[in-house]
């Protein structure tokens, strides 16, 4: 990257400053912190206290945004002519709360590109779990953590009156996917809009089972229920974005930023692989795919985390798979600020970290974000605390004037040199990886599990013995804190939607029901039963589809799913 | 021979945050009691895999919401299956003024956010119930 000369002047630059800094390291020597002596990243990435023009990697070349290999960013202008897209997870109560909180947040000015609007919207445990809201396991769940949506008649009382061709709907959902899918299409077709038209995400996230410890199909099953949804998708709906990578569950669970991206780079070679089995092109598959990485503490390593990821994906991808597409090559981003690190004890303060990482992710050059609510860590935010959460982008977006400049931190010795080493030992996870035969088995023989709990379990024993420190949780606690003003749904919520749901059971056509279903099970059987390229005759969704066109609930369709595919704890305990 | 505190830890199967019921369970072991970690879907399941490994503390941990109907259907199982030499403790995202109620029913800690995994052994060490010796 440098000449001869400017190396020269580096490394003379950096004798003085040694001298220097050892110099005062002596006389301190019995108070020097470890991050004085031995600086680590919170990933334990070895880091230094300077750094020089000669610690930027040989490998690192100019490089424009917009070209390969994307370090910089996916695009020529990052933000000049278009934002990123305000998107916060909105979903509780009735689809009717969800809708009020859909618009609040309208109101206040949240946008996607070019004004247009998006609305990510999460599901209940109860949707999660696969189950109806008359089903025992429900109570007390439902339109917790979610909104209560679990048919396309409810789909009716969530989009009411708004046009589905202009807007973007995120289906935040685990592994009932395909039902919400379904449900989402049958509400579509019913206001006169086609599948084609339809613009938005599904999750796809059967990947998560690997490091997430919710109930779920087995791995193999997972990964052929991921590779259908792709390809009915990218047959009948361009404009979808069928997977999200789902990195910030690895975050949430305690893996580190290498482990996040390295993860997601191992299961993008594995999807795409399985793609191709299935006689999908990469080209046709990869540009409808989207990533969902946490923000977290770690300033730098967390900016230098999504510098490295561009860069690891568009060389992998056009080295494995040869692809030609600059967008198969591209990592859209959905940022999420990390709630893993938000504290229950003064709340206020969360507002503080949640304001760092979307900075962070706005030098990063995200395309998306949620901002975690300051009163996260204790129940679903409130409206005031959901509507400062916006307020924090709408403050970096409008007031810091950092959008006016592409990948500002581009150039800087440590970013270059810290985005390197992230991407070395993200390619080294990848590797181990690839060496045990790919994802899916390292997620079967627990390795994935493994590694990410031992991370987990190295950040809990950094905050219990004091390294690594937390403000107001080990240390400038407040001792006794007034109790904050907490969200709760409405009681009447699981009355009601119990209500819906068996009334929509007695009054939908029993004989039309009765035929989708039994269709839906022949599909399952079938699909249980196939081999990875034996899938592409896309059976199974449209059979989805016309349960939910027949009133299908989440729990039915489900219901089917699981019996044939099987489904269970993720892991041995 | 001292008989070993026998403990389950579970949590609901939809239930994504398993991360400090998890952390739990290894410093549960490195402090020698016996631990049996699951999943549950109904609070049945819980009396069910408590009274097979005859345990003798129950640890649920729920962090999305749901936890009362949990916590009820449990205590009043319980209370039906005449065992009550069983300790019953909470953790996870469980506001104070549930806990109160907890307390109520008959489930005297929770161990939420930031509360240390010595303070739960040491909990336990001192309140498990004395059960007659083998």
């Amino acid at each position: 990257m440098f000449d001869e000369e400017t190396l020269s002047a580096s490394q003379q630059a950096k004798a003085r400053w040694q001298a220097d800094y050892e110099r005062i390291a002596k006389r301190f020597a019995d108070q020097a912190p470890t991050q004085a002596l031995n600086p680590q990243s919170h990933s334990g990435l070895p880091i230094k206290n300077c750094y020089f023009p000669h610690d930027v990697p040989d490998s690192t070349r100019p490089e424009a945004p917009g070209s390969y290999p994307y370090t910089r960013g996916n695009l020529a202008t990052q933000y000049q002519f278009m934002n990123w897209a305000n998107q916060p997870v909105i979903g509780y109560g009735l689809p009717e709360d969800t809708r009020s909180r859909m618009d609040l947040l309208a109101e206040q000015g949240m946008v996607g590109y070019f004004g247009s609007r998006f609305y990510n919207l999460v599901y209940d445990l109860v949707s999660h779990e696969g189950l109806d809201p008359d089903h025992p396991a429900a109570r007390g769940r439902i339109g917790q953590c979610g909104m209560a949506v679990y048919s396309a008649a409810d789909m009716a009382r969530l989009f009411d009156g708004l046009d589905l061709r202009k807007i973007n709907v995120v289906h935040i959902t685990y592994y009932q996917v395909i039902a919400a899918l379904a449900q989402y299409i049958a509400y579509a077709e019913r206001q006169g809009v086609a599948p084609a038209e339809l613009r938005g995400n599904t999750m796809n996230w059967y990947h998560q089972s690997a490091y997430v410890g919710m109930s779920a199909f087995p791995p193999e099953q997972g990964l052929k229920l991921a590779v259908e949804l792709i390809s009915y998708c990218s047959k009948h709906m361009p404009k979808w974005n069928t997977t999200n990578f789902f990195g910030y569950g690895v975050e949430e669970a305690g893996g580190t930023a290498v482990q996040e991206i390295g993860l997601m780079l191992a299961f993008g070679i594995e999807l795409v692989r399985a793609c191709q089995q299935a006689g999908l092109r990469p080209d046709d598959v990869l540009p409808r795919f989207g990533f969902q990485f946490a923000q977290a503490n770690d300033f730098f390593e967390e900016v230098c985390k999504i510098r490295a990821m561009r860069r690891i994906w568009a060389t992998t991808m056009k080295d494995r798979f040869g692809v030609t597409d600059p967008r198969s090559m591209h990592v859209r981003i959905h940022t999420h600020t990390s709630g893993a690190v938000l504290t229950a004890q003064q709340p206020l303060v969360n507002l503080i970290r949640t304001t760092l990482h979307a900075f962070g992710a706005a030098m990063a050059g995200t395309q998306a974000m949620e901002v975690s609510a300051y009163d996260e860590a204790l129940a679903i935010p409130t409206g005031d605390a959901a509507t400062l959460a916006l307020r924090v982008q709408q403050v970096i977006q409008e007031e810091t004037n950092i959008t006016a400049v592409s990948d500002p931190l581009a150039g800087s010795y440590y970013v270059e040199a810290l985005t390197d080493q992230l991407a070395d030992a993200a390619l080294n996870l990848v590797a181990d990886i690839e060496a045990q035969g790919g994802y899916v088995r390292a997620q079967r023989n627990g390795w994935i599990r493994s590694i990410v709990e031992e991370s987990s379990e190295r950040w809990r024993e950094l905050v219990d013995s004091g390294q690594r420190r937390i403000v107001g949780l080990n240390c400038y606690t407040a001792g006794e804190e007034p109790e904050p003003q907490l969200f709760k749904v409405d009681s009447e919520v699981e009355r009601i939607a119990v209500e819906r749901v068996r009334r929509l059971r007695d009054e939908r056509d029993a004989a039309a029901f009765d035929r989708a279903m039994e269709s839906l099970e022949l599909a399952a059987k079938e699909f249980a039963a196939s081999r990875m390229d034996q899938l592409g005759d896309d059976k199974l969704l449209p059979a989805a589809i016309d349960a939910a066109r027949a009133d299908a609930t989440t729990g039915e369709i489900m219901g089917v799913l699981k019996r044939h595919l099987g489904w269970g704890p993720p892991h041995e305990s | 021979m001292a008989n070993r505190i026998k403990v389950l830890l579970t949590k609901p199967t939809h239930d994504a945050h398993d991360r400090g019921a998890r952390y739990l369970a290894r410093k549960f072991r490195d402090a020698g009691f016996e631990v049996v970690f699951t999943n549950f879907l109904v609070a049945e399941e819980i009396i069910a895999t408590a009274l097979q490994e005859d345990v003798d503390v129950i640890g649920v941990s729920s962090s999305a919401g749901g936890h009362m109907p949990v916590f009820e259907e449990l205590m009043s199982g319980l209370a039906a299956a005449s065992v009550d030499d069983v300790l019953v403790i909470g953790g996870g995202i469980i506001p104070d003024v549930d806990a109160r109620v907890l307390a109520g029913l008959g489930v005297p800690a929770v161990f939420g956010p930031g509360a240390s995994a010595e303070s739960a052994v040491e909990f336990i060490k001192e309140h498990v119930r004395q059960r007659s010796a083998v």
